[in-house]
């Protein structure tokens, strides 16, 4: 008796699963269009430098500044990705350096240098949705989301944009049931991505408010991520944007850490 | 005298911010106005700007107030156990292919009523091809224990430790030449200090501590001999597969007193020192694994009871983040005395030798909020063979890009007054740190 009821309970989510696996659409179409936005918006060229500043609103209007310099080198397009982030400003996280070797199918190794100890500390793998540096964008946002990790599904199609729904295969991993993306159809970047939450509550907005084409890429120079709920914002400009520099592979390491290549980060104004 | 000067430290830097709040704020009415302008007039990229030959960094670091008291009354210290105003400078200078780094401290120490002055920086770096030089005032760092040092010779300073000031001052300075060396088949550190720098060990002048001398708890003000000789270290290391390995190599001096000589003065015996390490992902986390072996060269044999006996050293470490921005690490260390029958065999009192294994196990625990500015910290150590603990508790506000504000705890606890942590069971303290960064 008791036997029969556990295998009925076992048919029955058994084709529970089966059923919202049906349900959920994955559309090679809208896949295909997703990787190539994810391609225009991380790899353009083989490495690239620019400087960033964020300014992070919080719900009560308080106003904080981030300012660094990224330096960014492909190992393989859409593929691993050597990234690091040399911050100038504020001046208590000045001289700190960010290292990320992000890996598509293991976890990213990631380290931190701080100047006062002289320690390069090594960062255990964590959550990708929390905030980078308080801001409002996730580490995520600025290393980009693993295209495997979502189910996408070309909702509409229009002279300008493509319209995509996209919904995580493991939910528990992240904060959003789904989210909505326009990506423009001229420059193949997102224009827009509205998350979201469990609610059906659109939560989070991200947007790109400024694209201009540099050395042959279109590139966002000017972002902005919204915290719906609690009304805080943080708005990301770029500046000095260059693209296949010939950064030399050696750069990314410890050495770069302890002592910033410094011929690599001056600017030519 | 101290109180008032506090008081005097407090307005001021309450002042100097305000001055400065001000200035912000019209900077923040501005922004409102016009976000864009502001945002494209001023990028000030002093740091890495345009192709001028010679570039000056503006002025940045702090100006802090920390003030500490002790949890219970001791005989030999009044209740303040830390009372510190300090102000820091820093600045940059590029001249052609040479950087300037400085980075000086001025400050008010409550504790000895005296003003003090240092620079924690003052050096010269300079790259070229595969290698960089940096020489002069200097911090330095290598290892991977997480404030447990086995192939880190560098100078401690544990009296700022164990008093609340900021984790940077865990590591003072060292007038030092440091080249490396980087090629495809390994990386070199090579330091030399031309004149030995000890640890700014624990002393009486702030704590009260276990005298061997008088096999009690008192405060004396040891002054020890310092060697006028140099230290040299070298590190190889090397990443394979997102493995950092590390090799390890010392010859120089013990970095607390640790011996006596024959006329009954303190004294640094001399060290050798090798030492290899690992540290890369496993699981979901980071492992990390390190050994040292202190060969002290005058005490081989180990039946000399005034210097220490040489040592073997191990570590292992694993962090994981435990659940969303919550971050747990622990580390396992083992400190084993070499030739310890000599050294009971001569020892005048073998009661307060210590173990020939001495046991530590330490767990850290943190958690951020989600906007980054609230962090909570928890640091312990523990130690079974000793039966002693210390505890760092914290939490950090960051306000906003210029206010910071530290709360904190120092706790010792053990039933022995002459283990390590529980001699400083009269120096307990709680602290609170209030930074303002420009």
């Amino acid at each position: 008796m008791k036997l029969k009821k556990i295998t009925q309970c076992v048919i029955l989510s058994v084709l529970a699963a089966a059923q919202s696996a049906v349900a959920q659409v994955d559309d090679e179409h809208a896949r295909s269009i997703v990787q190539q936005a994810e391609m225009a918006s991380y790899y353009a060229g083989n490495d690239g430098r620019s400087l960033a500043r964020m300014i992070i609103t919080d719900g009560n209007g308080q106003k904080q500044i981030r300012q660094f310099t990224i330096l960014r080198q492909d190992v393989e397009d859409r593929g691993d990705q050597n990234l690091m982030v040399f911050f100038s400003r504020p001046s208590d996280v000045r001289d700190t350096v960010f290292r990320v070797l992000k890996h598509t199918t293991q976890d990213d190794d990631r380290w931190l240098y701080l100047p006062g100890l002289d320690l390069v500390k090594r960062i255990s793998a964590g959550d990708k949705r929390t905030s980078f540096v308080g801001s409002h964008f996730f580490y995520e946002d600025v290393s980009g989301r693993n295209t495997e990790e979502d189910y996408f599904e070309l909702l509409e199609e229009n002279d300008e944009f493509y319209t995509i729904k996209a919904v995580p295969k493991n939910l528990s991993s992240v904060e959003f049931t789904h989210y909505i993306v326009n990506i423009e159809k001229s420059s193949m970047l997102p224009r827009k991505i509205e998350f979201y939450d469990a609610k059906d509550r659109l939560y989070r907005r991200v947007e790109s408010l400024k694209i201009e084409n540099i050395d042959g890429h279109p590139t966002v120079l000017h972002s902005r991520v919204e915290d719906l709920l609690n009304g805080g914002a943080t708005e990301m400009q770029f500046r000095f944007v260059e693209y296949d520099l010939g950064l030399p592979e050696t750069l990314f390491s410890e050495r770069s850490l302890r002592t910033p290549p410094r011929r690599w980060l001056k600017i030519k104004g | 005298m101290p109180r008032i000067t506090l008081v005097i430290g407090i307005a001021g830097t309450l002042f100097f911010n305000m001055a400065a709040q001000f200035s912000y704020a019209q900077e923040n009415t501005a922004d409102n106005e016009s976000f864009d302008s502001v945002w494209d007039d001023d990028w000030g990229e002093d740091t890495y700007n345009s192709t001028k030959n010679i570039n000056v960094a503006s002025f940045s670091g702090f100006t802090e107030t920390l003030y500490g008291s002790r949890l219970s009354n001791s005989e030999f210290h009044k209740k303040t156990s830390i009372e510190d105003i300090r102000l820091r400078l820093e600045t940059k200078l590029d001249i052609y292919s040479v950087n300037i780094v400085s980075k000086g401290d001025i400050y008010y120490d409550g504790v000895l009523d005296d003003w003090r002055g240092n620079f924690r920086e003052l050096r010269l770096d300079y790259s070229w091809k595969q290698t960089d030089l940096k020489v002069g005032r200097q911090v330095l760092t290598w290892g991977t224990g997480d404030f447990l040092f086995l192939n880190d010779f560098f100078p401690k300073d544990w009296q700022s430790f164990f008093s609340g000031r900021d984790d940077e001052y865990l590591k003072a300075s060292s007038n030092a030449v440091k080249l490396s060396l980087y090629s495809s088949i390994i990386n070199t550190d090579f330091v030399w200090v031309p004149k030995f720098e000890p640890d700014n060990y624990v002393r009486g002048d702030y704590y009260s501590f276990f005298n061997p001398l008088s096999n009690s708890i008192s405060a004396p003000n040891l002054e020890a001999n310092e060697p006028d000789n140099s230290e040299f270290a070298i590190r190889l290391f090397k990443t394979i597969n997102s493995y950092e390995l590390g090799g390890y190599f010392y010859r120089g001096y013990f970095k607390s007193p640790n011996g006596f000589s024959e006329r009954g003065e303190l004294e640094f015996s001399r060290l050798q020192s090798l030492g290899f390490s690992v540290r890369g992902q496993a699981g979901d986390g980071l492992i990390n694994l390190e050994t040292s072996y202190l060969n002290s060269l005058d005490d081989k044999e180990g039946n000399d009871p005034l210097i220490s006996n040489s040592q073997f050293r191990f570590l292992i470490g694993y962090e994981q983040e435990l659940r969303e921005r919550l971050t747990a690490s622990t580390q396992i260390y083992l400190e084993r005395t070499l030739k310890y029958n000599q050294l009971v065999e001569s020892s005048f009192n073998p009661t307060i030798e210590p173990n020939e294994n001495r046991t530590l196990l330490t767990l850290r625990l943190g958690w951020r909020s989600r906007n980054d500015k609230l962090r909570l910290s928890l640091f312990t150590f523990y130690s079974p063979s000793d039966s002693d603990s210390y505890w760092r508790p914290s939490v950090n506000y960051r306000v906003d890009d210029h206010w910071n504000v530290s709360f904190g705890g120092n706790v010792f606890e053990g039933k022995d007054e002459n283990t390590f942590f529980s001699q400083l069971d009269d120096n307990e303290n709680l602290f609170l740190r209030v930074r303002y960064n420009y």
